[in-house]
């Protein structure tokens, strides 16, 4: 090495090249997924056959939403990232780093069907991705969830949803109500002691917000593995279930229990008393279906002075069961013997164009790191940058 | 001889670019050919179905139908020139002539209110016209599937591994107009 190469030159270099592969990995991995979603013509959902499939529509929350935590918009999936930089343009580190689903369904003109996420992979674009400002001022649209982490679906009111439409909203980063203590409040964003005058972040340095969700509504397309529910592998099903409480109808799990051999030792332990004769009598109240979103079908037993729970009207009942009890031979679209399940916000083509647009950046990331190496080379040859 | 290094690893990142780009396309590919021949065969299950179904449907209505016998006697020789080795253009052939006879004996049973108010005719009507949709949908699907295995072959990079690997363009399940044998029915009898 030349006894007087610039380290910035030789450091610059090294960024370069690292970063540059960085994308031309991300950038091939993008090719194969673009190659994956390009190769598949999307099903009907009505007239779909089992095996690996491709459905488009919208999303159609199922239960529960997810709320998120930097936006507070109600979604089905959310990827949130707080990376805060120390003073002096230092390391980042992350504050928060998380990634959540539950299950939804999927609508096309034909019909309906479940998508069970668990393994999936996602590829959805940012909804927020901003800076604190210089002056430490938060950035526009920031909204932090300072309540519950989920919310329950409820029916369809056209009314409220139409005034809700109509309702103009001063602009506002969300961060004028601060003070809270649960949820985020007391948590993540540390209450009104971490802000400064103002609503803003005061202590620590710059921080980096980055979310990206898919939402009830949104355009998407599912690549993964159509398979009828009875044949759902137990742990897939048990990942996306809706509220914590549906049962595996008609799955492995019940084919077990018509074994007379587990029978009998089932009915063995119950008999010793180690193990409780259903669900009502494991779970309570919370074995009814719909108890878990205020809806129950059948009156729960409570406290005197506890406060009863407004039985579902019939529709909404029929609704309820119809989210917690799928038939066994329904099919919903989950992750396969060697099918990936990949989920993409957006049309096929939007999906496809996106991955596309990641494989090429990916080539210019492969041009970057060349780019750099020559220079590295150059530099640690003397030839330039001493 | 920093230089050299940076070259060589210049063309090993190119190299591996490329070669990586190849054993995509390639598994694409294949994963193309197999998706229409899934394609194919969840179209061949539904014609099959419908193969399955018409007799019953022939028979119940037979007896009730006094003058169109022409009209059953047409669907009763389609579905017996059903053939699942028949050549796809063929059988695309005989499965739109089929849709079309099922689709006269169904305005034909229309004239008969007895016909209709019996349920078992009724289910068994539902039934082939689920069948008819299924078909047309899985048609749809391994049509798009055979666009997007015979665009990709005839594209960048494919192009260049079609010759070594044998791929030839598939055919679309998809009737000449001419061949289609067409029943006529007289709906005024």
């Amino acid at each position: 090495m030349a006894p007087d190469v610039s380290p910035y030159l030789v450091a610059a270099s090294l960024a370069g090249l690292a970063g540059g592969l960085a994308l031309l990995v991300r950038g091939l991995a993008a090719y194969r997924s673009g190659a994956r979603v390009a190769g598949i013509g999307s099903s009907a959902i009505a007239t779909m056959a089992a095996g690996e499939v491709r459905v488009d529509g919208v999303v159609e929350p199922v239960a529960v939403t997810l709320v998120s935590p930097l936006q507070s918009a109600p979604c089905v999936y959310y990827r949130a990232r707080i990376a805060e930089q120390s003073g002096g343009g230092g390391e980042e580190r992350a504050v928060l780093d998380e990634e959540r689903a539950v299950g939804f369904a999927v609508r096309d003109t034909t019909g309906r069907v479940r998508v069970f996420p668990r393994g999936a992979t996602w590829s959805v674009p940012a909804d927020l991705d901003e800076r604190t400002g210089i002056a430490g001022d938060e950035p526009p649209g920031l909204r932090p969830n300072r309540g519950a982490g989920t919310a329950a679906v409820l029916p369809l009111d056209r009314e409220a949803q139409i005034a809700a439409l109509l309702t103009v909203r001063p602009a506002g980063t969300g961060l004028e109500d601060v003070g809270g203590t649960d949820g985020f409040g007391g948590g993540l964003f540390g209450g009104s002691t971490a802000l400064g005058p103002g609503g803003t972040w005061g202590a620590g340095g710059r921080r980096r917000y980055f979310e990206a969700r898919l939402e009830p509504g949104d355009p998407v397309t599912v690549v993964g593995y159509a398979i009828p529910y009875g044949q759902l592998p137990e742990e897939a099903a048990e990942g996306s279930d809706p509220a914590g409480l549906g049962g595996l109808h008609g799955t492995a799990l019940a084919e077990s229990l018509a074994d007379p051999e587990i029978a009998a030792d089932m009915a063995e332990a119950q008999a010793e008393g180690t193990l409780l004769s259903g669900p009502e009598e494991a779970w309570g109240n919370a074995a009814i279906p719909g108890f878990g979103i205020g809806r129950p079908v059948s009156i729960p037993e409570l406290d005197p002075a506890a406060r009863p729970l407004p039985l579902a009207e019939p529709a909404a009942a029929r609704e309820t069961a119809e989210t917690f009890e799928i038939a066994p031979e329904t099919l919903v679209v989950a992750e396969g013997p060697n099918i990936p399940l990949v989920i993409y916000a957006g049309t096929p083509a939007e999906a496809t164009t996106r991955e596309q647009w990641r494989f090429v950046v990916g080539l210019v990331g492969a041009l970057l790191a060349i780019g750099s190496a020559v220079l590295l080379a150059l530099a640690l040859g003397g030839s330039i940058g001493s | 001889m920093e230089l050299n290094v940076a070259g060589v690893f210049a063309v090993s990142l190119v190299l591996m670019t490329v070669v990586f780009i190849v054993f995509v396309t390639y598994n694409a590919v294949v994963a193309l050919r197999q998706r229409i021949d899934k394609a194919w065969a969840n179209v061949d299950v539904a014609l099959k179905q419908r193969h399955d179904e018409l007799p019953t449907l022939v028979t119940a209505v037979r007896n009730l139908m006094s003058y169109e016998q022409a009209v059953l006697e047409e669907v009763t020789r389609l579905r017996a020139a059903y053939s699942p080795d028949a050549p796809i253009r063929r059988q695309a052939e005989t499965s739109e002539a089929t849709s079309a006879a099922i689709r006269s004996l169904f305005a034909v049973v229309e004239k008969y209110p007895q016909i209709r108010a019996g349920h078992n005719v009724l289910d068994l009507q539902d039934e082939i016209e689920r069948l008819e949709g299924i078909i047309a949908d899985r048609r749809e699907l391994y049509n798009d599937q055979v666009y997007r295995y015979n665009t990709t072959i005839r594209s960048v990079p494919a192009v260049f591994l079609a010759p070594l690997f044998g791929w030839g363009p598939r055919e679309f399940f998809a009737a000449d107009p001419a061949e289609v044998d067409r029943p006529s029915v007289n709906l005024r009898a």
